[in-house]
């Protein structure tokens, strides 16, 4: 298939049918519109153009700062299209949850701002929360933004009604599901797309799905936030209902290693939503239905998300030479010198100090002719191999002599005959009045 | 940990929020005919303070410490209770106290600490800053030209040197930009070279400790910037021949109110809901917190305190310390520990948790025309201003009658004859219907909630204040300013 811009590549994403072995439903076929096929990686590609579009040449004779208030998939989308018109973009967001969107956004050239978290000094009275500042900023006349404003913006629903709402609709030999599924999180996938099937079908059943209220899960609100979006409507869904972090993760799992659909946590999020609703009224059913539920975006935007919550699927095989494998007497074991009986240690020839610390502190003061190795690459080189001979005579050096006597220990197992820690580290070096310098 | 049996009478779904109460403060509050007792010689509204609760607080600090290697002092932010027990309770510890008045510093001079535990920070007039200097306080500055006048105040009446802090209060943020409430208090980090100018030309009267930071908010991030741009204004300073030992990262590290997640959960869901109409208000006048609905949607902010708040105090210290610094990628608890420095810090609120409670007489009862309950305390919003500070939790109800009916919603209002002064703005619902000389116990309240705001206004009175001491569940009490550590004895 041949394309002018990517941005004509934006939408006809594919339906694709569940297994019935993977979801274990009788009656009810379901698929997965696969949103995440999308240029930019995810189901905002479609309101980011549309928000966009129309709005861009104006923008970009003035060189306007496209702005939004996203931590995610807007904005990136947002991000690629104002780079390709030479616009700057900048994301105003309460706190980037998720890392790699974070890194990738300012790969692409996105500002990113972060409001400031609550005061600790609390005036209820002040109703000049940031984003009400922001709000006001933005929709002053000529102040050089393009606010694309995806929680009010018609165009967001209008992208879903135009495109993703009629895909599936054709996919489905023109009749269309009898139950939706979404997650809402702009409510813009979730409205626009039920408000044309339900013109098309009034039968159809729409679920909505958001975050436990304690819970994060990615590109969903929680059931007192979705209020503040300016285009949910509650009376456009039959339910809904709340999912969590765990279940979102569940779900994903399930799309990721059974179904091959390498969708993030709303993905799964809508997708065990999906099969704990469906499962209620399976059993009622006298005859085949069709369910739609959409997967947003890719999991791999997702790897510390995960890692926080499920450490154990990220689970490693134990590295050789690792001071985590150490027991308790070989730690003891460790040999240790206090700092009178190190400084006359140092004065011997072909001595090596290795002082563990990070850099940042090691600059600003260190034992002389010691070497900055910082822990975390010690380890790293120990992972391999001694990193110097067996026999040449070193110390190692910490702050408080804890993590050193662990290395010694190490560095003793692994075959070095001449290693030692220096009892009670740097603050002990520094407590006895022993010379540090600065180079 | 729940207190009156009464209070488990209300149902898993109605709109309470439970606070949280441990400690001497449950013993006290198991004894009401002995408060009844107290407050009827007393008078209404009456504070109470639990000493040695503090010193218990500062060991959680002590611990975190402990857990990452650091050094460094704890300072009291004398700020959050004016109570003179809880300072001499400190003063026998090995507590420092900041002080941001000379009355304050006046006042842990009198209960007994010695300049060197002491921190002088804030706004300060000459006469503070002649006696922070006179005492060797450590003097935490906040400008360039509050250092000028330091040491010129010190060449001119001959004192000691100095030793002093300057407070920093914005931070450049590498990649992502982090934005903070501009503060009125401190120099930006950019202006740290002209701060050592400063400093090196007045060497022999002003001794640089360190740097010091603290950023009214309960976001970490800002916390862990503010921190790191610390340590490079304190490398700067290095630079320049100074030895600084102690980075002050302020307070400000919160108290958790509330027993139950899921009351606060479903408390702030139906004010939402309220707000938008589709249930019936549970506030006064339906008011909304920082919320309002325009067109069906929910706008503004919800301006209160997280009221129930699993990460508050010590672990709220803890976490900042584990967290990377943003552009040094290590934590922040292993940058200070091998840079040497040692760490201050200065708690106010979270010190004194569960530290005091207030309690308020009840003086009428009455039904509006429009059919709500009016409870009118002998205590106002002044007394009492936990409405003031956002922080939503339930009083605790002492009937003199203790009885099986049924828990009734109640507005609580105050003594003075202003429209606006309520106790709360919500509606608290009460095991039972209050009566005329029930008493009212609003627990924690010794941070910041009971004399901070307190005043004469009409005449009325001002709380008096007591201290109460024991152990193994049985206490002593006496006027606050009767108090010394002696009488607590555990310390």
């Amino acid at each position: 298939m041949r394309y002018e811009s990517i941005l004509d590549v934006i939408g006809d994403t594919p339906l694709v049918r569940i297994s019935p072995n993977v979801h274990g439903l009788n009656n009810i076929d379901l698929y997965a519109k696969l949103e995440m096929l999308n240029p930019f990686g995810s189901v905002k590609d479609r309101p980011a153009w549309n928000m966009t579009r129309a709005a861009l040449p104006d923008a970009v004779a003035r060189s306007d700062t496209i702005v939004e208030l996203s931590s995610g998939n807007t904005a990136k989308a947002l991000a690629v299209i104002a780079a390709m018109n030479g616009l700057p973009f900048k994301s105003v967001t309460n706190r980037m949850k998720v890392p790699e969107i974070k890194d990738l956004l300012l790969l692409l050239g996105a500002q990113i701002e972060e409001l400031p978290g609550q005061t600790e000094c609390l005036d209820p009275t002040d109703t000049e929360d940031p984003l009400t500042r922001m709000y006001r900023m933005l929709s002053e006349e000529g102040n050089g933004y393009l606010h694309t404003d995806q929680y009010f913006n018609p165009r967001n629903l209008d992208a879903h009604r135009t495109g993703t709402a009629r895909e599936i609709i054709k996919d489905l030999d023109g009749r269309g599901p009898d139950v939706f599924i979404a997650c809402v999180g702009t409510a813009g996938s979730s409205m626009g797309v039920a408000t044309v099937l339900r013109d098309h079908n009034p039968d159809v059943s729409v679920v909505g799905l958001v975050a436990h209220k304690s819970d994060f899960i990615p590109g969903i609100r929680n059931i007192d936030e979705v209020h503040e979006v300016g285009l949910f409507d509650p009376a456009n869904y039959d339910t809904i209902e709340s999912v969590t972090a765990q279940e979102a993760i569940d779900g994903m799992l399930t799309l990721n290693r059974r179904c091959g659909m390498l969708g993030g946590p709303t993905g799964g999020a809508a997708y065990f939503g999906a099969v704990r609703h469906l499962r209620s009224i399976d059993d009622a059913l006298t005859e085949r239905a069709t369910a739609v539920f959409i997967v947003c975006d890719r999991v791999e935007s997702y790897m510390s998300y995960v890692r926080q919550r499920r450490p154990e699927l990220m689970k490693q095989p134990p590295r050789a030479n690792s001071v985590e494998a150490l027991t308790d007497s070989e730690v003891a074991g460790a040999r240790s010198v206090d700092v009178a009986e190190a400084q006359r240690w140092i004065e011997q020839d072909t001595r090596m100090v290795v002082d563990l610390r990070g850099p940042f502190a090691y600059s600003a003061l260190h034992i002389e002719h010691s070497v900055n190795i910082v822990d975390e690459l010690f380890d790293e080189l120990l992972h391999g191999g001694l990193p110097f001979g067996a026999s040449k005579p070193v110390l190692l050096v910490c702050p408080v002599g804890e993590k050193s006597a662990r290395y010694a220990a190490l560095l003793s197992k692994m075959g070095h005959r001449d290693a030692r820690s220096l009892r009670g580290g740097v603050v002990a070096w520094r407590d006895a009045g022993a010379p540090l310098v600065r180079d | 940990m729940t207190i009156a049996p009464v209070a488990q009478e209300l149902s898993s779904s109605d709109l309470v929020l439970r606070p949280l109460v441990s400690g001497m403060l449950l013993d006290v509050l198991r004894a009401p005919i002995a408060l009844f007792g107290i407050t009827n010689a007393l008078g209404s509204p009456l504070n109470v303070v639990v000493p040695q609760q503090i010193v218990k607080n500062a060991s959680g600090y002590r611990a975190v410490f402990a857990k990452h290697h650091l050094t460094g002092e704890i300072f009291f932010a004398h700020k959050a209770n004016r109570s003179t027990a809880l300072i001499r309770e400190l003063a026998g510890s090995g507590i420092g106290v900041d002080v941001a008045s000379l009355g304050e510093l006046q006042h842990a001079l009198a209960a007994g600490f010695t300049g060197g535990r002491i921190m002088a920070t804030g706004p300060k007039d000459t006469d503070f800053l002649w006696l922070a200097a006179r005492v060797g306080a450590l003097v935490n500055a906040d400008s360039r030209e509050e250092l000028a006048a330091l040491a010129a105040l010190v060449r001119r009446h001959r004192l000691p040197v100095v030793p002093v802090m300057i407070r920093l209060c914005a931070f450049d943020s590498p990649g992502v930009t982090v934005l903070s409430r501009p503060s009125r208090f401190g120099v930006h980090a950019r202006e740290m070279t002209a701060v050592l100018e400063l400093l090196d030309k007045n060497r022999d009267v002003l001794d640089l400790q360190g740097v010091a930071y603290h950023i009214d908010t309960n976001g970490l991030a800002e916390k862990a910037l503010a921190l790191e741009g610390c340590l490079h204004a304190m490398r700067e300073a290095v630079g320049r021949g100074f030895r600084p030992t102690a980075i002050d990262i302020g307070g400000g590290f919160g108290v958790n109110y509330l027993q139950d997640r899921g009351e606060w959960e479903r408390y702030t869901s139906e004010l939402s809901n309220a707000v938008l109409g589709t249930r019936p208000p549970i506030t006064w006048q339906n008011y909304g917190y920082g919320l309002r609905a325009e067109a069906g949607t929910l706008r503004g902010g919800l301006g209160v305190y997280p009221s129930h708040r699993p990460v508050a105090g010590a672990r709220y210290l803890d976490e900042l310390l584990t967290g990377d610094a943003p552009s040094l990628r290590r934590p922040l608890a292993t940058l200070l520990l091998e840079n040497l420095y040692d760490l201050h810090i200065e708690p106010g609120r979270s010190l004194v948790d569960q530290c005091g409670l207030t309690l308020a007489r009840v003086e009428e009862v009455r039904t509006t025309h429009a059919g709500h309950t009016l409870v009118r305390l002998a205590a106002n919003s002044r007394d009492i201003s936990i409405e003031d500070h956002a922080v939503l939790m339930d009083p605790v109800l002492l009937p003199v009658r203790p009885s099986a009916a049924a828990p009734t919603g109640v507005f609580l209002s105050g003594n003075l004859c202003l429209e606006d002064d309520l106790i709360t703005r919500r509606r608290v619902l009460l095991p039972q219907e209050p009566a005329q000389g029930d008493l009212l116990a609003f627990v924690n309240t010794a941070g910041y909630f009971m004399d901070f705001a307190a005043d004469h206004a009409l005449m009325q009175p001002i709380a008096r204040k007591i201290a109460v001491f024991g152990g193994d569940g049985t206490w002593d009490w006496c006027l606050d300013d009767q108090y010394w550590p002696v009488k607590g004895g555990t310390t």
